[in-house]
């Protein structure tokens, strides 16, 4: 479960967000922006049809060093690293014993023997204790820009880092500033992540923003991954609930001969999962919620994991579990109890809005 | 944060404007700022009857749902219909375009019980 968290720990960049009227929330033992004055939805279109720029500096950054990191992540982590090489990003899971999702994971291979880990903000320290590394997350502070135009806008002051595909990694000097940039984001759209010393970002992130890059929030951010059915730790992920269950099977390396959790895995894919992450689809603009339960034919199969107005298709849509054997297909009704009322809703296919990018 | 001296506030974040029998009611700036962007209104019907502090409706944000509360007693006579498409509204004009409903006070004192202005900005204040 999440431990308390002692400390609130403050981004290289929280001068600048309040300098922008950025209000700033705790999420995950940091103080970040949940969005600017413009609001969540405005972020979230800006994202969609422009460009954004996020600060992400509370994703963990775990380094291993040497020629036994590969082996050391290929054992602990659930995908097979053998598929990538250096200059290469890779999502994966770490598991329990259980093939519950103990976090979910980037691992940016960034040069021969060096491998930077990037895990949720809350569960850096239990993926040190798996894998071992220095955790460089305070010395850094990493900045991702979304949207069909990130590339075009950033080329105006930073045109090194737009020729970065999509899952590349790549190091290299913007201003003279060693930055590593990755072509990765969570928004469902095309983008970049820069990860820059810390004392070098806030002059980043200004130059974004004289080149037209809307700051966003985490309230974007949500509302953007889920739209995307990108899954977020602690509603799709975590205790008791395996990749499986969330469709995520592409994430295991199931050649590995040896992983974290993978014999329970291996029982659960013999066997069947019980349930099933599955998306829903509303005709109101009111956001169905997390916990809502999920009734189909009169009885409860399930309950929601995320849920929310979505900006683009402007209705509620939501991710939750369905039971197995629920006979419910892309169209289906199903009634979803939102704080103890019916909301009318349907199967909808995943994501609820399409991956873009090159 | 905009605080209009002219209107009335209860504790929980309502404003309400007095005009003849009848009280206009809406959340304040306050409120608004701190919901953030709304995108889902539940009116309350014309004709419910409410009483001090009852269910009035909820406002819901990307981030959140909060209830509102009834500031006075009486008849709901009136709703803001637009809010079903344009709850956006509350945010950009949350005393003006983003009103809520009209209530028909049932005692006519039970408007005076309400904050003023300058109690509402000490109680924002903390």
């Amino acid at each position: 479960m999440t431990e308390p968290v002692p400390a609130s720990f403050a981004t290289p960049l929280e001068a600048l967000h309040l300098d922008l009227g950025a209000k700033l929330v705790p999420f995950g033992g940091w103080m970040m922006p949940i969005a600017y004055p413009d609001g969540t939805v405005a972020e979230h279109r800006a994202c969609r049809e422009e460009a954004v720029i996020f600060d992400v500096s509370h994703l963990g950054t775990v380094r291993l060093d040497g020629p036994s990191a590969f082996e050391v992540l290929q054992q602990a982590f659930t995908n097979d690293l053998a598929k990538i090489h250096p200059g290469r990003a890779q999502y994966t899971h770490l598991l329990d014993d259980a093939a519950s999702v103990v976090d979910d994971i980037i691992v940016w291979w960034v040069g021969a023997d060096r491998f930077d880990v990037m895990p949720n903000a809350s569960n850096t320290a239990g993926v040190r204790n798996a894998i071992g590394g220095t955790d460089v997350t305070h010395e850094r502070a990493i900045l991702a820009i979304q949207g069909p135009q990130a590339r075009l806008r950033l080329s105006s002051f930073a045109p090194e880092v737009t020729e970065v595909g999509r899952f590349d990694v790549v190091e290299l000097l913007v201003d003279g500033v060693p930055v590593v940039v990755a072509g990765t984001g969570y928004t469902g759209e095309d983008g970049l992540e820069v990860a820059i010393p810390a004392e070098a970002a806030e002059g980043f992130f200004r130059q974004a923003l004289g080149a037209g890059i809307t700051p966003a929030g985490l309230g974007a951010r949500d509302t953007l991954r889920l739209e995307a059915a990108l899954p977020l730790h602690g509603h799709e992920l975590g205790e008791g609930i395996t990749p499986l269950q969330a469709n995520l099977g592409w994430v295991v390396g199931w050649d590995k001969p040896a992983f974290a959790g993978r014999d329970a895995l291996l029982a659960e894919r013999a066997a069947g999962v019980r349930r099933r992450l599955t998306g829903f689809i509303t005709d109101s603009r009111q956001p169905p919620r997390e916990g809502a339960e999920i009734v189909v034919a009169g009885e409860v199969v399930g309950t929601l994991t995320s849920g929310n107005f979505s900006p683009m298709l402007g209705c509620g849509i939501a991710l939750g579990f369905v039971d197995a054997g629920t006979a419910l297909e892309v169209g289906d009704e199903a009634t979803l109890l939102v704080r103890s009322r019916p909301l009318e809703a349907r199967r909808a296919p995943l994501p609820f809005w399409p991956q873009k990018g090159r | 944060m905009d605080v209009p001296a002219e209107l009335r506030y209860s504790t929980d974040h309502e404003w309400a404007r007095h005009e003849g029998a009848t009280v206009t009611i809406g959340i304040t700036d306050y409120a608004q700022d701190a919901l953030g962007d709304v995108v889902y209104v539940e009116v309350p019907t014309v004709g419910q009857q409410v009483s001090v502090g009852g269910a009035l409706g909820e406002v819901e944000s990307t981030k959140s749902v909060s209830e509102i509360y009834a500031p006075v007693s009486g008849t709901v006579v009136q709703v803001n219909e637009a809010l079903a498409d344009h709850p956006e509204v509350i945010n950009a004009s949350p005393y003006g375009d983003g009103w809520l409903c009209v209530i028909e006070l049932a005692e006519p004192s039970g408007y005076d019980t309400l904050l003023d202005a300058a109690a509402y900005e000490a109680l924002i204040a903390g």
